[in-house]
């Protein structure tokens, strides 16, 4: 190629590149400045070369949408090999928002008519990455003829093409379909163009099968005879899908499909052939039962060798692959294989566990819970270990990349460590979550010892990766995980706590441990970003009857609080500070003695304390509960220390703010958990005007805010509104008989074992020791004499019986008998459709659980089990514990799936639109005439518009002429003119720079309107003052009239043109305005 | 319906790049770098497909609930393949067989080879242009065609 001495061929700049290790930034920075000055160059082979390089560079990372005009340039050289690198730039540059797109029309329409094939192959491949439905109906009318061209490799490209074409613009497959078809049904036919056409015919078959079923004999040929096995693959993968509209086509398939089972040396073809057996019901229910038994269970067999053992990677994958489509219709196939399945969890290749779960996921069941979640546990564990083993080691090597950022191109060294390297951070994400929908799967169903399920909560939230809070792409695409996984288990704790009564005093221990290791681990420096905190949080406030230790609790919130970063777990924590400082201060059975002057004082300043940074909290949330808490704990404060303590003559009571109004916020109704989407059922109020003024006056109001005092909450209005009911007005307001429900025989059943694998050992303690306590209050179990049997800590039976007795009652000679516990049901309060555990003669022993429903309203229709997502539906409610929480929450994630579902994929190609298409020719000519020739219909009157604007400038340009000649052009005379020449220019110049961002071709009517405006402005040579005012008027009236042929052409486009080409013709009403502007003044100039 | 094409080296750097459809060029080199990412830690003896990069698993995932006929628009399955220094990539929808895939790329190093003759990286660096054009002769439009290049 000749280049310039100054100029780099791409050679050049791919070897400069790599001479320039280390610099390469501000090496390419300096090729693109050069490149932005080649590519204006007038010479098309510097510019071309400038193109590729430029192409190249994108493939790098460097835009170059900037460029698209220069592409169109190149594009539209005489030359090939110029031309060609316009077509590649065209294809790897051009965007869905590339406007000059618009301008590329005519070249296309011109390439695709070349003669060379050469040529004609270039706007062919490029077509399906660029093309629009505008550009896809202009195109059709000659893109059509080429698929009876000469060469087969151009005939190929256009079926395809064609194809890509109909995705956008439907009708496109409509007019080119019986010529397809008649390609199809050519024997004579080249190869290549028959399996470009099987093709198309297989993408378009699983969409509108019936449509394709004439087909079937013409591809059944192919198939037998056709020899070429990426189209036999294709072809099976039809016929998988037409078998099911046409039973008859089993019988004639199965010879050819087993003859190829059984000779094809293609491993790929086999595969499918198997796959499409099964999937195309070919094994299905028939007349003919025990040879299509015979069949399957052959195929199944295959698949299982595949899967099974040490076999090709390759092949387990494909084997899997084809189980989880085999599942959808024949679960009892895929259930036989649960063994070999269930080895591939284990395997070390990603892709293949991944697959295997998709497939383990629906074969759960109360027997399997265990093993397979016990499973990925122990791989989650030993990734968690290998990665802080990694964390800690990586500090001394040189390169730290245990961090998983997105860290562009740079390369990332293979790790070297001998053990397993730690999974990606998205895997143990989407491990985790379907752990939790597993275990969670139609309200616990398959759950039977829901303290193991506490223990692996509580280990998962300590593997759990911690959320991004990486500022670098917050917004964009990638980072959108369910929200964090973190706060998922949280919620996944917490609804066992709500829902499951029997086991909520372990749950709520559990988060007590999570909030106390939080606190202890952290550094004080760090802030907490743990998202699991919000919905342990709420457990600690909601349920602190329940813990072992509020106090310390307390302190532990306190202490986190601060750090914490997220203010809608700020919120829920400082809610839950208060709740728990009310049930430790709050108790009003204990005298008011000096000491617990004192503690209360002391805690209620710490509470204070912590709370008044965030009285100017900028989340709004915050500020409000700080704010509200702070005061009413103040005047508390005053309270107590206005109350003396009482002495040994004279008994004083606490402050009544201290136990009854603070802990009366708290305790109203149980919350129970609400269906998804019953919250929107929730009737609106008639008397509830939400756009009514809160006040008249609010400004007044707001502005004497500072003298004004908060009303002491907790008064009449509270304790009326929660006295009213009957119900509980305490947490722990069950029976206690009820909580000895949970203790079982010891279950020694094997995976007590494996446990140890995968829960850290002091969870394990943890639970041990929970075990001995509760046997404790079992009569049936004699106690470890080493326990001192009235040691420290105690149970919360102990606890309760203690509390409510006093300390002067003996529980162990209370006289046990045998218990009903059958009838022990609190399920009166729930819905009846409360699950009932499967009592099935298990040979373990179970707890017999409740496992509540979520409430739904009557008729709300929405009664589902628990979805995954519903994590807000117990979210708590503000100081107002008896009403609903409001609605907002529950729709907001409603809304948000929703939108999920409707965003489309990235690379996706959307073919809804072929949806509607039939190709029934029958059917057709009802829907309207053929487009594109309505679309030549507009395409003459454009060309008569045009004609009508030459032939106003060509009688423009005459009078013109005649003016000069008759006047000639005196000296003052050309001051003037070129003066308002000047400011005519302006005008034109300005509605050109308009046009010129848009298209190319109103650049040159742009200057058209710069003529029009010379020209009107050349004839008025008498005077200065009179051509000024001429000058003006014509302005005017060019405005008025360029408006109104514009409104006028518009109206025509709409009443001719469907939408979709609307956007075109204003385009080309714009052309049109500019001349007759152009035109308009010429008019005028002579009038 | 094939997706995208790729081929990348050892160290991530992309020597070939054609998207069927239209992507930004940050989001295309995001995909890359992820593909890449998933690529170079998988152990020895795996098979020749990949999980879902995280760019495409979000929005797959999402989908999951819409009608098995929009499932087999999703691009959801990346297949690769590796030749010495370099990495193959074909991203495309469930509707195409995975096995004929790793072929097809088969197909594709072998006419590079035959064009080359003993086709190496250096090749592919300094004859992009070519790259695309035997590209183009066996893949159009996302459609494949299993053919051996000029």
């Amino acid at each position: 190629m000749p280049v310039a001495v100054f100029e780099k061929s791409l050679y050049d700049l791919i070897r400069g590149l790599r001479n320039h290790k280390g610099n390469e930034k501000e090496y390419i920075q300096n090729c693109l400045k050069e490149c932005r000055s080649e590519i204006r160059s007038q010479d098309m082979d510097v510019k071309a070369t400038a193109l590729l390089k430029l192409v190249y560079l994108e493939m790098v990372g460097h835009d170059m949408s900037w460029a698209s005009f220069h592409v169109l340039e190149v594009m539209s050289s005489q030359k090939y090999h110029q031309k060609r690198v316009g077509y590649l730039a065209a294809v790897q540059s051009f965007r869905p928002d590339t406007d000059v797109l618009m301008m590329a029309t005519n070249l296309l329409k011109k390439d695709v008519a070349a003669s060379l094939p050469t040529i004609i192959a270039l706007p062919i491949s490029a077509l399906p990455h660029i093309v629009t439905p505008s550009l896809a109906m202009s195109l059709l009318g000659d893109l059509l003829p080429r698929l009876s061209h000469s060469h087969a490799a151009i005939r190929k490209k256009t079926v395809v093409t064609l194809y890509r074409l109909a995705l956008v613009y439907p009708e496109a497959l409509r007019a080119s379909w019986p010529k397809i078809k008649e390609r199809l049904m050519d024997p004579d036919e080249d190869p290549s163009v028959t399996a470009a056409i099987v093709n198309v015919v297989c993408e378009l078959g699983w969409r509108r099968p019936r449509d394709f079923l004439p087909l079937a004999p013409r591809l059944f040929e192919l198939l037998v005879d056709g020899g070429n096995n990426w189209m036999a693959i294709k072809l099976i993968k039809l016929f998988a899908v037409l078998t099911p509209l046409e039973p008859r086509l089993v019988r004639k398939l199965l010879p050819p499909l087993t003859n190829l089972i059984r000779t094809t040396p293609a491993m790929s073809l086999l595969y499918e052939c198997i796959n499409g057996i099964i999937q195309g019901g070919i094994l299905g229910e028939g007349e003919d039962f025990s040879a299509r038994e015979e069949v399957a269970s052959l195929c199944v067999n295959k698949l299982r060798g595949m899967v099974a053992g040490n076999s090709d990677p390759n092949l387990k994958y494909v084997a899997l692959l084809a189980f989880n489509r085999i599942v959808v219709t024949h679960p009892f196939l895929v259930a036989q294989q649960e063994d070999v399945i269930l080895e591939c969890i284990d395997s070390e290749d990603i892709t293949i566990r991944i697959k295997a779960l998709d497939l383990v996921q629906g074969m759960v069941s109360s027997d399997n819970l265990v093993s397979i979640v016990g499973r990925l546990m122990r791989q989650l564990k030993a990734s968690s270990a290998a990665l802080n083993q990694q964390n800690n080691g990586s500090d001394s090597l040189d390169e730290p990349n245990s961090d998983d950022e997105a860290s562009g191109g740079a390369a990332r060294r293979r790790r070297t460590l001998d053990r397993a390297p730690p999974l990606p951070e998205n895997y143990t994400v989407d491990v985790i979550g379907r752990i939790l929908r597993m275990c969670s799967q139609n309200n616990y169903a398959n759950i039977l010892d829901f303290d193991w399920y506490i223990d692996v909560l509580s280990q998962l939230i300590r593997i759990a990766p911690p959320p991004r809070v990486k500022d670098s792409d917050a917004d964009s695409t990638g980072s959108r995980y369910p929200a964090d996984i973190s706060e998922n288990i949280g919620n996944e704790l917490r609804n066992v706590a709500v829902k499951v009564k029997a086991v909520r005093a372990g749950a709520v221990r559990a988060a007590e441990l999570v909030i106390s290791r939080m606190a202890s681990d952290i550094s004080p420096s760090r802030p907490v970003v743990l998202g699991a905190l919000k919905p342990v949080a709420w457990m600690v406030g909601e349920y602190a009857s329940q813990l072992l230790s509020a106090d310390d609790t307390l302190r532990y919130l306190l202490d986190i609080a601060p750090r914490i970063g997220d203010p809608e777990v700020l919120a829920t924590a400082l809610q839950a500070i208060v709740k728990l400082f009310a049930h430790v201060a709050g108790d009003d059975r204990v005298l008011w003695t000096r000491e617990r002057k004192s503690s209360v004082s002391l805690l209620m300043a710490r509470v204070i304390h912590v709370m008044e940074p965030f009285a100017s909290h900028p989340y709004l949330e915050v500020q409000e509960r700080a704010v509200e808490f702070m005061e009413l704990l103040k005047l508390t404060a005053e309270a107590a220390a206005g109350q003396a303590p009482s002495t040994d003559e004279m008994q004083q009571d606490p402050p009544l703010l201290l136990t009854q109004a603070i802990p009366s916020l708290f305790n109203g109704w149980e919350l129970n958990s609400v269906a998804v989407g019953t919250q929107q059922n929730v009737p609106l109020p008639d008397d509830l005007d939400l756009d009514e003024p809160i006040h008249a006056d609010l400004g007044r109001l707001l502005a004497q805010a500072d003298s004004l005092m908060l009303p002491a909450p907790g008064d009449d209005e509270f304790d009326a509104y929660y006295n009213q009911r009957p119900a509980a007005t305490s947490i722990s307001s069950g029976p206690a008989i009820s909580r000895l429900k949970d203790a079982p025989e010891e279950v020694s059943s094997s995976y007590q074992h494996t446990e140890e694998s995968y829960l850290d050992p002091d969870i394990i303690a943890r639970r041990k020791a929970e075990r001995m306590e509760r046997y404790r209050d079992d009569p049936f179990y004699i106690p470890d004499s080493t326990a001192s049997p009235s040691g420290g800590r105690s149970t919360p039976i102990h606890n309760i019986l203690q509390r409510e007795n006093g300390p002067d009652l003996d529980i162990d000679s209370i006289p046990i008998m045998q218990l009903d516990l059958e009838k022990l049901n609190p399920s009166g309060r729930t819905t009846p459709a409360g699950r009932q555990q499967p009592a099935a003669p298990k040979p373990k022993s179970q707890q017999r659980i409740v496992v509540a429903a979520d409430e739904t309203i009557a008729g709300s229709g929405l009664s589902t089990p628990r979805a995954y997502d519903s994590e807000n539906n117990t979210s708590d409610s503000f100081l107002s514990k008896g009403k609903k929480p409001t609605a907002s929450t529950t729709s907001s994630s409603t809304t948000t799936t929703n939108k999920k579902l409707k965003q489309q994929s990235l690379l996706q190609i959307t073919a809804t639109n072929l949806a509607d298409l039939t190709l029934d020719e029958s059917a057709s000519p009802s829907n309207d005439p053929l487009a594109h020739e309505r679309q030549q219909r507009e395409e003459a009157e454009m060309a008569q518009a045009l004609r009508e604007v030459q032939r106003l400038r060509l009688e423009m340009q005459r009078a013109n002429e005649r003016i000069q000649v008759a006047q000639g052009v005196p000296v003052e005379g050309v001051v003037v003119s070129s003066k308002k020449k000047k400011k005519k220019k302006t005008e034109g110049t300005k509605t050109g720079v308009k046009k010129k961002a848009s298209s190319k071709k109103s650049g040159g009517t742009g200057d058209g309107g710069e003529g029009g405006g010379e020209s009107a402005a050349t004839p008025v040579v008498e005077g200065v003052e009179e051509g000024v005012v001429k000058v003006k008027t014509t302005k005017k009236k060019k405005k008025a009239e360029s408006s109104s042929a514009g409104a006028g052409a518009g109206e025509s486009g709409e009443a001719a043109a469907p939408v979709k080409a609307k956007k075109k013709k204003v385009k080309r009403v714009v052309q049109l305005d500019d001349g007759a502007e152009g035109g308009g003044s010429a008019v005028e100039s002579q009038g | 319906m094939i997706n995208a094409f790729l081929v990348f080296n050892g160290q991530g750097q992309p020597r070939l790049t054609k998207f069927y459809t239209q992507l930004d060029t940050s989001i295309q080199q995001r995909l890359i770098s992820e593909i890449f990412t998933l690529v170079s830690n998988r152990p020895a003896g795996s098979c020749n497909f990949l999980p879902l990069p995280p760019l495409l698993a979000a929005s797959s995932t999402s989908n999951t609930s819409a009608s098995a006929d929009e499932q087999n628009d999703v691009p959801s399955l990346v297949t690769y393949r590796n030749y010495a220094t370099l990495y193959f990539i074909i991203i495309s929808t469930s509707t195409e067989s995975p096995l004929a895939l790793i072929d097809l790329i088969q197909v594709y190093v072998e006419a590079l080879d035959r064009l080359f003759e003993n086709v190496c990286e250096l090749d592919l660096i300094f004859n992009f242009e070519a790259l695309h054009a035997t590209l183009g002769e066996m893949v159009v439009g996302g459609g494949g065609g299993e053919e051996a290049g000029e």
